[in-house]
């Protein structure tokens, strides 16, 4: 019985794909901090358009994969809060990129 | 499809946001304003005309920014090569701020040195400093991505030598305010506009402790 060389996982980069970032909320907020080096929640909350809930929600589940840390700062006097990619979170959206690219390339 | 983002683009959104409040259009206007009214204003209290012209903006500036611009948008830091080119522009803009100034007062109380006076004669003086506020504002413009800079950019290099023709030919108090009042208050009210349209866009939101 001979293998179908082309249905291997590596052949199909779709499986590839991170489920995590392919969620267009969190794709908007890890571009969002892919391009800064940190944004406290309100910044992120203005510049994606997404309301508080969500936001929290969706920055929970990226924390949970270690994607993204919270960093509690003092800016003068008032505390905040700051968010930034891990480095882990800035590979994961590297690759889905990739991943996506390969995806759209390989299709008829 | 949201994958297709273009991250530059993005990365540009995210830094012209900081400044869409209107702020920087409302110190030009008030500096502007205020080169226009210093014949009347030094007449009146004298030498504190100084402080009354160089004050004003920059507070503005910083006042505006920290209790209505971050508390309504929030705070970001941007990437090494963002932040080096925002010091550099801050460096330049200081430097042109004090260079148009010292040059612009020296020029109007007719102070400047005599060997000066005889390299620069005329209106050489003027389109010097001129050229170098527009090239400097220019550069500030270009440096930030900020198109309405060069607008001021050119209503402060060209302001200053047409205000010095204007004196020769309307005199005192006129010729300021024909070459800076004026346009201050166009570009002021615009900034004002700005900046209220701003304040109702972006609210202020719930304290910190509500957010998470």
């Amino acid at each position: 019985m001979t293998v179908n060389k082309q249905n291997t996982k590596e052949n199909q980069p779709a499986v590839n794909i991170d489920r995590l970032i392919h969620e267009p909320a969190r794709f908007n907020i890890l571009a969002h901090l892919y391009v800064v080096e940190s944004a406290d929640f309100l910044f992120l909350m203005r510049q994606t358009g997404l309301t508080r809930g969500n936001l929290s929600s969706h920055m929970s589940k990226l924390e949970s994969a270690e994607y993204l840390e919270v960093v509690k700062e003092f800016v003068g006097k008032k505390p905040h809060t700051m968010l930034r990619l891990t480095d882990e979170g800035r590979m994961a959206f590297q690759d889905y990129r990739q991943s996506m690219k390969q995806v759209l390339e390989n299709l008829p | 499809m949201i994958q297709d983002i273009d991250l530059k683009k993005l990365e540009k959104k995210a830094w012209k946001s900081t400044f869409q409040d209107g702020l920087y259009d409302i110190v030009f206007g008030v500096l502007l304003v205020s080169f226009g009214i210093i014949p009347i204003v030094r007449q009146i209290i004298g030498l504190w005309y100084i402080p009354i012209l160089v004050l004003p903006a920059p507070l503005i500036f910083i006042f505006g920014k920290k209790f209505v611009t971050v508390p309504r948008i929030g705070i970001v830091k941007f990437g090494p090569k963002r932040r080096a080119t925002h010091k550099m522009m801050v460096k330049i803009m200081v430097i042109v701020f004090i260079v148009t100034l010292i040059l612009f007062l020296m020029t109007i109380t007719k102070t400047f040195p005599g060997t000066l006076r005889t390299v620069f004669k005329g209106y050489a003086v003027p389109f010097s400093i001129g050229i170098s506020a527009f090239i400097g504002l220019s550069f500030c413009a270009r440096l930030m991505d900020f198109q309405r800079m060069y607008i001021y950019a050119i209503l402060i290099g060209l302001g200053i030598p047409v205000a010095e023709v204007l004196y020769k030919t309307v005199g005192a108090p006129f010729y300021g305010l024909i070459t800076f009042s004026i346009p201050g208050i166009f570009v002021l009210s615009y900034g004002i506009i700005l900046f209220s349209r701003f304040m109702r866009k972006y609210p202020l939101p719930a304290k910190e402790s509500e957010l998470i």
